[in-house]
């Protein structure tokens, strides 16, 4: 055994432990820790070093974790080509970094290393996703409550005494869709987690669905009946930020340590699609937005826009007209004049 | 949008653009073929079309000795018959072939409009070309032209090798032809060759809005243009199109017209630039008469025991009516369409000065209001505006809450002033190259059943802005209760009726 760490395994000797090294694999989960007795303390992959690393992009010795004037830690990069990454910063060979004492995340070569001090702040327990009875009963609800909204929808679409196979695709549909959206995210958590997390998806699922259909149920009757059409045109953008924010919470359930690259890649996604569907409208309907009576139409009861009378929308027609007379005359420019390169 | 396939109206030009051509792009050749087998396959090479249908024909008999009256009108015809051709500029292959008549010793023609509009629209890459029954052929001048009633004016570059064949003369104004009577129409069917077709005059059109003749005969395309004579051999009307759902019914441009287009066009200068201000112009003209004859006739009622619907006079209109059958266990609804048969050729994909009219009356009492609204909302939102092509801007849309104006019940007995709620939505299309014109459609839809409502769309092709607003509230005027209506407990009518 080397003087200066020993593994975990070995009898733990707790008062006198100075530091902890952890040693993640490639997936990202942790493969060993080391604890630390006494500095300074050698890295590389030669066999004379304190923690040997086995990896080829490592030099023989590749660094020193040792202490500086004042007490303070700090790292020595020792004569590597790789070098060494303190946080997100990278330090060449020869290079003398001062660690902050409450810890750092260290890339040797393609190895990455934590290394643990005595005045980290540690982050609060996190609870498991537990299948405690407490934890599934929102889901269930929420679950419920979407069964429920879409079988209004589809007694909706029927025709009173309709055949009962006209249900089928319904009942079967939503479960098969619903299970398979899940099934593909615990995938992805088994790839990253090894973790087949059917549940942990499902309990993100549920809700944010259940928000994004109600707010279509509320909104857009509701924008009908009080005439806005500008609150029926944000119905869409909404949704596809429930939409967005569902997304990035399964992200976060299958990658929790890349919340900035996944929110970075959502946000660009959401941006992207928003400006080629704006674009696309734009290019068939010369505006942004689809014309508004697409809405639905109120219910007689809930009908409390204001109306205007005929002629005041008539009035409404010049205006119109000069849009469309200057967007004619853009039509004109943009267009090779007649007979071009035929005169003779 | 469901139209009764049995009854559109299709009014097919009969331009022919080359055989090739028609087969690919109107309905109408399947049939044609089907009667015609042989003519497909030994079409002989455009050019030498007319040489070929001179050669078949007999070297000029005298007419003494002509017994068939088709004979006679056709040799008496013969030199002033003509094929009018476009040619592309540049490669000189015709892009569309059509008919045509000297109408004095001037050499002056008279065509249709369709047949010349490709050099109408873009004079600077095509050209004009007549050809001879005898096979002369010589250079062509648009002189002037009326879009509406599809007509146009023409005169040969050089006079000489059309002159002194004299004229096709006009059957005088009062001079009223019966019904019934034998007229013989003339023109080049398809390039294949000079040919008579004989057939019944049947009066004018009815309910056409613009004057048109009914010609009980066979017009094919290329006839575009021809003359149409009585048995004396004077113009009755010009072919210009025919129905291809029926047999032998095909129309002709009246005399008058042809006659006002002489008087003002034989002077003019020819046309060399795109005619878009002139077709605009006269447009303009066409769409203020339509629009003031419309809004003069009042509306008709469709008999809805709650609403009163706006329904067009079918004077020069015509309605069909569909409803769902009775056994229908949802959403239950009648409609009617109304449309004018007369619409105005501009180019090939553009018809326009036209109105349409239709409404929907839904009753959903066997499905109750929640279904019912569901059903209707999407009925009111899936109508099409239109969207940018070559000639018209994408559909700008206004949409409000109207209520509709309020209306003083009949008779003199208590009046009801009552409003009825709207959902309006009013679209505007503008024409690319025809400035000042629009396209508009109105949609409306009743906001007051909880499982009836009405709802309505017209849509006027090629009008101005001031039209567009008088068309626009002249059609919101017409939706009202119905003053006639029995106490309804269900609709709110009634309450606000017997207020």
């Amino acid at each position: 055994m080397e003087p200066g760490a020993e593994h975990e395994s070995d009898q733990p000797q707790r008062q006198d432990r100075l530091a902890l090294i952890e040693v993640f694999e490639r997936d990202g989960r942790m493969g060993r820790s080391a604890s630390v007795r006494r500095w300074p303390l050698t890295l590389g992959r030669a066999l004379d070093n304190d923690v040997v690393l086995d990896d080829p992009h490592i030099a023989a010795h590749h660094a020193t974790l040792q202490l500086g004037g004042g007490g303070r830690l700090q790292l020595q990069v020792g004569d590597s080509i790789n070098g060494v990454s303190v946080g997100q910063v990278h330090h060449k060979a020869g290079a003398q970094v001062p660690l902050p004492p409450e810890g750092a995340t260290l890339q040797l070569g393609g190895v990455k290393l934590r290394l643990r001090l005595p005045q980290e702040r540690l982050a609060p327990e996190r609870a498991l996703p537990a299948l405690a009875r407490a934890h599934l009963v929102g889901p269930l609800i929420a679950g419920l409550a979407l069964v429920l909204l879409a079988l209004l929808d589809h007694w909706l679409s029927l025709d009173p005494g309709a055949d009962a196979a006209a249900w089928l695709p319904m009942v079967v549909g939503l479960p098969v869709v619903l299970t398979g959206w899940c099934v593909l995210w615990a995938l992805a958590s088994k790839l990253f987690q090894h973790r087949f997390d059917f549940l942990g998806h499902l309990r993100i699922a549920l809700p944010w669905l259940l928000a994004i259909e109600l707010l279509d149920l509320v909104l857009t009757p509701l924008a009908a009946s009080l005439g806005w059409p500008w609150l029926w045109r944000l119905v869409a953008p909404l949704q596809l930020l429930l939409a967005v924010l569902m997304l990035r919470q399964h992200l976060m359930q299958v990658l929790p340590q890349s919340g900035r690259v996944v929110t970075t890649f959502l946000v660009a996604a959401a941006l992207a699609g928003t400006a080629i569907s704006l674009a696309m409208t734009q290019r068939a309907t010369d505006r942004y937005s689809r014309p508004a009576y697409m809405s639905t139409l109120p219910l007689p009861a809930l009908n409390l826009s204001r109306p205007v009378s005929a002629p005041q929308l008539v009035q409404e027609l010049a205006p119109l007209a000069e849009q469309l007379a200057a967007r004619v005359k853009k039509a004109r420019e943009d267009e090779p004049p007649e007979g071009e390169g035929s005169r003779d | 949008m469901l139209v009764p396939l049995v009854s559109t109206l299709i009014v097919q030009s009969l331009i022919a653009r080359s055989l090739i051509a028609m087969v690919a792009c109107t309905l109408a050749l399947p049939a044609l073929a089907a009667s015609t087998p042989a003519v497909a396959p030994t079409l002989p090479a455009a050019p030498a079309a007319a040489a070929a249908a001179s050669a078949a024909q007999p070297a000029s008999a005298p007419e003494a000795t002509l017994t068939g009256a088709g004979q006679r009108i056709y040799e008496r015809t013969r030199p002033r018959l003509l094929q009018v051709r476009t040619l592309l500029k540049t490669q000189d292959s015709q892009s569309s072939v059509g008919s045509g008549f000297l109408i004095d010793e001037d050499a002056h023609l008279i065509t249709n409009y369709h047949v010349v509009s490709q050099y109408a629209l873009q004079p600077t890459r095509h050209r004009l070309v007549y050809a001879t029954v005898d096979g002369k052929q010589g250079a062509l001048q648009l002189l002037a032209f009326d879009v509406v009633h599809d007509l146009a004016l023409l005169k040969p570059v050089d006079a000489t090798p059309l002159a002194g064949r004299g004229a096709v003369e006009l059957r005088p104004q009062n001079d009223a032809l019966p019904r019934g009577a034998r007229i013989f129409s003339l023109g080049n069917p398809l390039d294949v060759g000079f040919a008579v077709a004989e057939g019944n005059y049947n009066g004018p059109v009815e309910r056409s809005f613009l004057p048109t003749l009914f010609f009980g005969g066979s017009l094919s395309g290329g006839m575009s243009g021809g003359p149409a004579l009585d048995e004396q051999g004077r113009l009755v009307g010009v072919n210009v199109a025919a129905r291809r759902d029926g047999e032998q019914v095909s129309f002709l441009v009246p005399a008058d017209p042809v006659r006002a287009l002489i008087a003002r066009g034989r002077g003019n200068a020819p046309i060399t630039e795109p005619a878009w201000p002139e077709i605009t112009r006269q447009l303009m003209q066409h769409e203020a008469n339509l629009t003031e004859r419309f809004i003069a006739q009042p509306w008709r009622n469709a008999g809805h025991p709650i609403y009163t619907i706006p329904v067009p006079q079918e004077t020069w209109m015509r309605c069909w009516g569909q409803g769902t059958p009775q056994a229908t266990r949802g959403l239950q609804f009648e409609r009617s369409d109304c449309e004018m048969d007369s619409r105005i050729f501009v180019s090939g994909p553009l018809l326009t000065g036209y109105i349409t009219v239709r409404h929907e009356a839904y009753d959903g009492s066997r499905i109750g209001a929640l279904r019912f609204m569901e059903r209707y909302s999407s009925s009111f939102g899936n109508e099409f505006v239109g969207q940018d092509d070559r000639f018209r801007t994408a559909g700008q849309c206004v949409e409000r809450s109207v209520s509709a104006a309020a209306r003083v019940g009949n008779g003199s007995k208590a009046a009801r002033t009552t409003t009825l709620p709207l959902k309006a939505v009013i679209c505007l299309r503008a024409y690319k190259k025809l400035e000042g014109l629009l396209d508009m459609m109105v949609l409306v839809a009743t906001l007051d059943g909880k499982t009836t409502g009405v709802q309505g769309r017209m849509d006027a092709h090629g009008i101005s802005l001031a039209s567009a607003q008088r068309l626009a509230q002249h059609y919101l005027d017409g939706f009202a209760w119905n003053p006639a209506q029995n106490t309804n407990p269900t609709s709110p009518s009634a309450k606000t009726a017997s207020r």
